[in-house]
């Protein structure tokens, strides 16, 4: 009797391990075109910068600077000076390392960037390329690729974006928030839930 | 026979004008030489040749300073993206291997070296580091340390080359091992003629960015109180 009871909770363990975070998603004809105000719209801007991976603490300024051929640069150096990377986002999707220091200089670390940065910018999202649903009173704008899917998460009324997820068939994998001015963000937070990593930014007062 | 002598005559002059010529060449060639090479330089700075005195008075004038307590005002430029940006904030050292150098504007960030002891502290997070542990660290440590204590002209990371002014000294040091190099083509420090104090910083990265420290409202020999430096 102990067993069985065990072996259903084990069971029962599996099936829920199993479940996708976003099985319970409804679908629902929603506005996504409306997603399209909360791209944010750098043109040149400072962050303070502080970086967290795995129990080592990195910090510095970050900026974002709109390039007039409408590609991205993302630069990051830290407080001393010393500029560890240098990202270009073009507008077509296609995605530039013009400089990285060595310790960072690993495909790995830059896909994750890359991924991350595209995630907070909201880079190529618009209308066309997304399904809507809801749950909870929340709409999900969702952007299939091929093995991840990125929710864009709003209230009812599209009035704010409440977060941006990025999630494996089953699970999320990334979460961003953003606080305060919607097309340049006040502060940015970025949370991985694979493994242990943020990325907090917050506006430089200059 | 006349004018035998006539070509005579004139192979003399010919000769002594030839002679005058090179040697004005010679002249003129030096002058632009040596100030092509200045310009191309350091505009308005000339060579140091001897090095081995300089080294030496460097050493001796700089010990003279057991205290530094100054401003900066920092200037990163990123060169192709054509933006920089400006922090400031104060410097504070003191004779032996003191250095405290705190980022008030617009952000905050303190960097304490005391000894092997470093610490960063930002918005966030501290963050003690023991200085021997991490190459890099005790590299640029080392050149901060150097750099105010006067002993940066025997410092092995680099190759250094000195220029003058009538104001300045200037250092110009290129990093020696790899791992350096990845971040710095070359540092510059200009250092005050009549105290050998530095009076700037400007690292240049490989990339053609670089980064300028000017210390404003320098005083040297201040009395500076040791807990400025802690590191618990």
């Amino acid at each position: 009797m102990r067993f069985l009871l065990l072996s259903s909770l084990v069971v029962a363990g599996l099936l829920m391990g199993c479940k996708s975070e976003y099985a319970d998603l409804k679908p629902v004809q929603a506005d996504v075109t409306c997603i399209g105000k909360f791209k944010p719209t750098f043109q040149v801007n400072w962050y303070n910068a502080s970086v967290d991976v795995i129990g080592k603490h990195l910090s510095g300024l970050l900026l974002f600077k709109a390039m007039p051929d409408s590609s991205l640069r993302v630069v990051f150096t830290n407080e001393v000076g010393i500029t560890f990377f240098d990202f270009g986002f073009s507008s077509d999707g296609k995605f530039k390392v013009y400089q990285v220091i060595k310790q960072l200089d690993k495909k790995a670390v830059i896909n994750l960037l890359r991924k991350d940065f595209e995630l907070m910018v909201m880079r190529e999202v618009d209308g066309a390329n997304l399904k809507s649903f809801t749950r909870n009173g929340e709409i999900f704008m969702a952007r299939a690729g091929k093995s991840e899917t990125d929710y864009f998460i709003t209230d009812k009324d599209c009035a704010s974006l409440l977060r941006i997820e990025k999630a494996s068939k089953k699970k999320i994998k990334t979460m961003v928030t953003r606080i305060g001015g919607e097309q340049v963000p006040d502060s940015v937070f970025l949370k991985h839930y694979t493994f242990n990593m943020t990325i907090a930014l917050k506006k430089l007062k200059r | 026979m006349r004018n035998e002598v006539v070509n005579s005559q004139w192979s003399m002059v010919n000769s002594r004008w030839s002679m005058v010529i090179s040697q004005w060449s010679l002249v003129i060639g030096v002058i632009l030489i040596t100030s092509f090479s200045s310009f191309a330089q350091y505009p308005g700075y000339s060579t140091v040749a001897d090095l081995p005195s300089f080294k030496k008075q460097f050493a001796i004038e700089a010990k003279k300073i057991q205290s530094i307590k100054s401003a900066f005002v920092q200037e990163k430029n990123l060169s192709v993206l054509a933006e920089k940006i400006t922090s400031e904030g104060n410097f504070n050292f003191k004779r032996e291997n003191k250095v405290r150098i705190a980022y008030e504007k617009p952000f905050s960030y303190i960097m304490i070296m005391n000894g092997d002891q470093m610490l960063v502290k930002d918005n966030q997070k501290e963050n003690k580091v023991n200085v021997k542990s991490n190459k890099l660290f005790q590299q640029v440590n080392k050149i901060m340390v150097d750099c105010v204590q006067g002993t940066i002209l025997d410092n092995k990371d680099f190759t250094v080359k000195v220029f003058q002014n009538d104001k300045n000294w200037l250092l110009e040091m290129t990093p020696v091992g790899k791992g350096l190099k990845e971040f710095f083509q070359t540092i510059l420090v200009y250092a005050d003629k009549h105290d050998y104090s530095v009076s700037s910083i400007d690292m240049r990265e490989p990339s053609g960015d670089n980064t300028l420290i000017r210390f404003t409202h320098k005083e040297l020999n201040t009395a500076i109180p040791d807990a400025l430096f802690a590191i618990k």
